[in-house]
């Protein structure tokens, strides 16, 4: 049995709600508690959904920020059922915009002379990248494998089949749910979810057998 | 449910679990910037309040509507003997106030742009110099 089969099966716990209990601050009013809740319980979950877009860490933190920012300048006033469609779909739109910038930016840097395309990468800092639990030397690299993998094919996904992957599995959204966010119908859905699960299987196949 | 399908269930599965722990493996440093980002954005919400002062108490359009009011006044009011003054491009004054009265007017001098109305105004001047 491969890596990705041995070592995802052991997690099988649900992911806890980041930051619920953060709240410190007495004076918050009852909108920014609840908002700071909302955000709490989504902003690692959409740290990783733009990580696995732009692959980059200061991006996917800038575009995780800029839709914090945006839903709270224009939405908190909304109903909280609306701010997880609305935060994702802010968010996919930044990702894209990033993505674009990116495309155009590469295409002007290509023609400098020296350039490299990790300059300003964190994630090439080994103290950066040390885990916040303790797991042993030989499982976090085998688990460190089975994650690069799996992120590899969700960033080469199409972004409308990455998009509806993570919302399902990542964020725990229903069918309905990730319609609505991507505003499409949810046989739209099915179907970008059931190519990018048959892609991904296909990619990583060598992991489940 | 077919054997294929199945093993496409156990696959997401799979998949799933170690998605959920790359969440649960986000370092210290980068938990404490999406806290940072987090606070930064809840900051909005009393930002509004603060920044808007005397524009809260829905001044903004009455003193947007005096403002235009009084330019219109210095570009259009003719003085006493004189032509009323026509623009280079044989436009009416009367144009000026359209310019003036809208409602981004108002911006514009809380923007502090206050360098065209002084060009209108100098405008003005020369063009009733003009026909003196």
């Amino acid at each position: 049995m491969s890596a990705f089969a041995t070592l995802a099966s052991v997690y099988n716990t649900p992911v806890a709600m980041h930051g619920e209990l953060e709240i410190t601050d007495s004076n918050t009013t009852t909108d920014s508690r609840a908002l700071n809740q909302f955000l709490a319980s989504v902003e690692l979950k959409a740290f990783k959904i733009a990580q696995s877009a732009l692959r980059h860490e200061s991006d996917a933190l800038d575009a995780v920020q800029d839709a914090m920012l945006q839903l709270t300048r224009a939405y908190a006033k909304r109903p909280a059922e609306e701010w997880r469609p609305l935060f994702y779909r802010i968010l996919e739109n930044r990702i894209r915009d990033m993505q674009r910038r990116r495309t155009v930016r590469a295409r002007i840097m290509a023609w400098l002379p020296g350039h490299r395309d990790d300059e300003d990468d964190e994630s090439s800092d080994p103290i950066a990248q040390a885990a916040s639990d303790e797991v042993s030397p030989a499982r976090r690299l085998e688990l460190d494998e089975a994650m690069t993998a799996l992120e590899a094919a969700l960033h080469d996904l199409p972004n409308r089949q990455r998009q509806a992957f993570l919302l399902r599995n990542l964020e725990g959204m229903d069918v309905a749910q990730v319609a609505r966010t991507m505003g499409c119908s949810e046989g739209s859905v099915k179907t970008h979810h059931f190519r990018a699960l048959k892609a991904l299987r296909a990619r990583l196949g060598e992991f489940s057998t | 449910m077919s054997v294929n399908d199945q093993e496409l269930e156990e696959f997401e599965k799979r998949a799933r679990a170690l998605l959920e722990e790359s969440v649960t493996r986000i370092d210290a440093r980068l938990r404490s910037r999406l806290n940072q980002a987090r606070h930064a954005a809840l900051a909005e919400i009393d930002r509004p309040r603060r920044a808007a002062g005397w524009r809260s108490f829905g001044l903004a359009p009455a003193a947007g509507v005096v403002a235009a009011v009084v330019l219109a006044v210095v570009l259009w009011a003719p003085r006493p003997g004189q032509i009323l003054p026509v623009a280079e491009n044989g436009a009416s004054a009367v144009e000026d106030l359209d310019l003036v009265a809208d409602g981004e007017t108002f911006d514009l001098i809380q923007q502090g742009d206050g360098g065209f109305y002084e060009w209108a105004v100098a405008q003005a001047d020369a063009g009733q110099e003009a026909t003196s």
